[in-house]
């Protein structure tokens, strides 16, 4: 997978802890199915309420959560555990666009549709335990299709990437399309995604993601600008 | 967007001519503008009622005043009746200028009152004199205060009228021959040309609208037959280009030429039955007709036993008919090789429709181009914006994209 080597870095070789929230406990079941064939991966704890879980299991690194829990969108949870530096992977049968950018505005580390499959899930999982980006079909067509007047700018190259990887579903044939590599292709999409850290309201997992995203090289700090809330009272006046 | 894609044309560049615009003529609101038009000539024969009585009043009552009366206090009641006219002529008067109808019994009430007064003040000597406003100047005002009501309640009042003049001449004892003749006399002339005021007043109202209305309708017909033509003649270019496929199947099928076991043949007549669904759908009026065009395509691509998957980002924009043509055609003629399962997307971007499909590559023909690592791409032109096509296999899919940029 794309994030092997370096979550065994960080890590240690250590197995890393998820915790899963979902009301559905035939969900749980099911993902935790699908990470158990993943020896890197280890499932700490399970429920349907996130405190409660992240009580039994406080060091999990990474927090797998269903966005609807008992009937209602559980966003402002999703704000409260980000804020607090908890890596959050959405997972969710809401795959409507406004939902999933309003899940990485709230600070989720990513979005993942509960149809994407085992290996969309393990990948984004390994991915967020190391504050790097990992963009599956579903959000990156939310991110090209974003009609919000302040998304991030995106270079047409990204935009294409995100495009064509929402088609295909194959990095490959994205690649062979746009006659680039394969690396290349991602380095296009998970900087579009980096770019997404500016938007909505500050999170530490926003900055984690970006922090690591300048260290690997993804992208240089000046490319990014300075993070601007859009509450603050330095906006220029027109 | 991607520039690389551009510089990679190949394949026939095709420019179709400009699609005229669509949507007819917006009929108008045939009742509202006919009552607009009512009002409008209506609102002019006020202005010239007003006008003729306040003008008579002020140029030719007032200045009979001043001789009349027997008595100080006869005078007065004169230029008392003379005030009160006026003052009911002002009501009346701004009423009927500001589009409204002035309380017709009770202003009429009012004249009569008025009428009876004078007429007893003013005595026998001066019945028949200048000095008498009331018998023609008073007449003036009622076709104001009856304005727009039946012809009978002015016929009326102008009896009434008339009655009480009797009534003064039969009081103050002039029945002499000469005096009824002159009665007879007066009675017609002043009530004469009120009548065909007010009369004229209303046939003209009445005309305009008859005349307005009539226009509004003969515009609704050619309204009508516009957009009935044009919608036949969308109807049967719709006909031509379904039957170039089907036609041609279904007569090799008929004449023996084509073995419905040949997977071509199938292959034809599933792309024939697929172009044939969607230019169905393309004439549903729906909120959003690409989504259901290739919804229509997928439905039938499913039921002939493909798993297809139909995801959509955003909502397109409101696209002419011949723009989804473009974009949805390629891929329902991509849909007819489909094997196995198939991705469809749809994505709308700020200032464009992205459509898309991806399907498992096979050894089989290629409806949509020949074979190769890079299909044919063609951009059609118009003032819409262009929809470019780009199709491809790469031995692991098949990749048909449609892409329309606004200009």
């Amino acid at each position: 997978m794309d994030a092997d080597p370096v979550a065994a870095d960080v890590t240690g070789g250590r197995p890393i802890g998820v915790a899963i929230v979902d009301d559905h406990p035939v969900v749980i079941d099911g993902v935790r199915a699908w990470l158990a064939s993943e020896p890197r991966l280890r499932v700490l704890a399970t429920g349907d309420d996130p405190d409660a879980v992240l009580r039994a299991a406080p060091e999990a690194e990474v927090v797998l959560l269903d966005l609807r829990l008992h009937g209602r969108m559980a966003f402002d949870k999703l704000a409260e555990l980000s804020a607090a530096g908890r890596r959050v992977v959405v997972y969710s049968q809401h795959t409507d666009p406004d939902t999933m950018l309003a899940a990485l505005d709230a600070g989720a580390v990513a979005f993942l549709a509960k149809h994407e499959g085992r290996e969309h899930c393990v990948a984004t999982v390994l991915a967020a335990a190391s504050d790097r980006p990992y963009v599956p079909p579903a959000l990156a067509g939310a991110m090209v299709g974003d009609p919000r007047p302040d998304r991030p700018a995106l270079s047409d190259k990204e935009r294409e990437a995100l495009l064509l990887w929402f088609q295909s579903m194959s990095k490959a044939s994205v690649a062979r399309r746009m006659r680039i590599s394969e690396h290349t292709v991602k380095q296009y999409v998970d900087r579009a995604r980096i770019k997404y850290t500016r938007a909505g309201r500050p999170a530490a997992t926003k900055a984690a993601l970006l922090a690591r995203a300048i260290e690997d090289g993804l992208v240089r700090p000046e490319e990014i600008g300075t993070y601007r809330s859009q509450a603050s009272t330095d906006r220029p006046t027109p | 967007m991607s520039t690389d894609l551009d510089a990679r044309a190949v394949g026939p560049v095709h420019r179709l001519a400009p699609i005229p615009a669509t949507g007819a003529p917006a009929p108008t609101d045939a009742a509202g503008a006919a009552i607009a038009v009512a009002d409008a000539s209506d609102r002019a024969a006020r202005i010239a009622a007003v006008t003729i009585a306040l003008a008579w009043h002020l140029a030719i009552d007032l200045p009979a005043l001043p001789g009349v009366g027997s008595s100080p206090a006869a005078s007065a009641v004169v230029a008392a009746g003379w005030l009160v006219t006026a003052a009911v002529g002002v009501v009346a008067g701004v009423r009927l200028l500001r589009g409204g109808l002035p309380p017709a019994r009770r202003l009429a009430a009012v004249l009569l009152v008025v009428d009876a007064a004078v007429f007893a003040a003013v005595g026998g000597g001066q019945l028949f004199a200048a000095a008498n406003w009331v018998w023609g100047g008073l007449v003036w005002f009622f076709p104001l205060v009856l304005w727009r009501r039946p012809v009978r309640w002015l016929l009326a009042l102008l009896g009434a009228h008339a009655v009480i003049a009797l009534a003064a001449l039969l009081a103050s004892g002039a029945t002499a021959p000469a005096d009824l003749a002159r009665y007879a006399m007066y009675v017609y002339g002043v009530s004469s040309l009120p009548v065909a005021v007010f009369v004229g007043g209303v046939a003209l109202a009445a005309l305009a609208q008859a005349r307005a209305g009539t226009a509004t309708a003969a515009l609704a017909v050619e309204a009508e037959r516009v957009a009935a033509e044009r919608v036949q003649a969308e109807r049967r270019a719709r006909l031509a280009l379904a039957s170039g496929t089907a036609e041609e199947v279904l007569a090799a099928l008929a004449a023996g030429d084509a073995d419905p076991a040949d997977p071509e043949v199938r292959r034809r007549c599933v792309l024939a039955a697929a172009r044939l669904r969607r230019l169905i759908a393309e004439s549903d009026d729906v909120p959003d007709p690409l989504l259901h065009e290739l919804r229509a395509a997928a439905d039938l691509a499913e039921r002939n036993g493909l798993s297809i998957e139909l995801v959509a980002v955003g909502v397109p924009p409101e696209l002419p008919v011949e723009v989804r043509r473009r974009l949805a055609d390629p891929l329902t003629a991509a849909l007819a090789d489909a094997r196995d399962w198939a991705r469809l997307t749809v994505v709308t971007g700020p200032d464009e429709v992205v459509v898309s499909l991806v399907t498992p590559d096979h050894d089989g023909p290629d409806a949509s181009g020949p074979p190769g690592p890079t299909g044919p791409r063609e951009a059609d032109g118009d003032e819409n914006g262009p929809v470019e096509h780009v199709h491809e296999r790469d031995g692991e899919i098949r990749w048909t994209q449609t892409r329309w940029r606004r200009t």
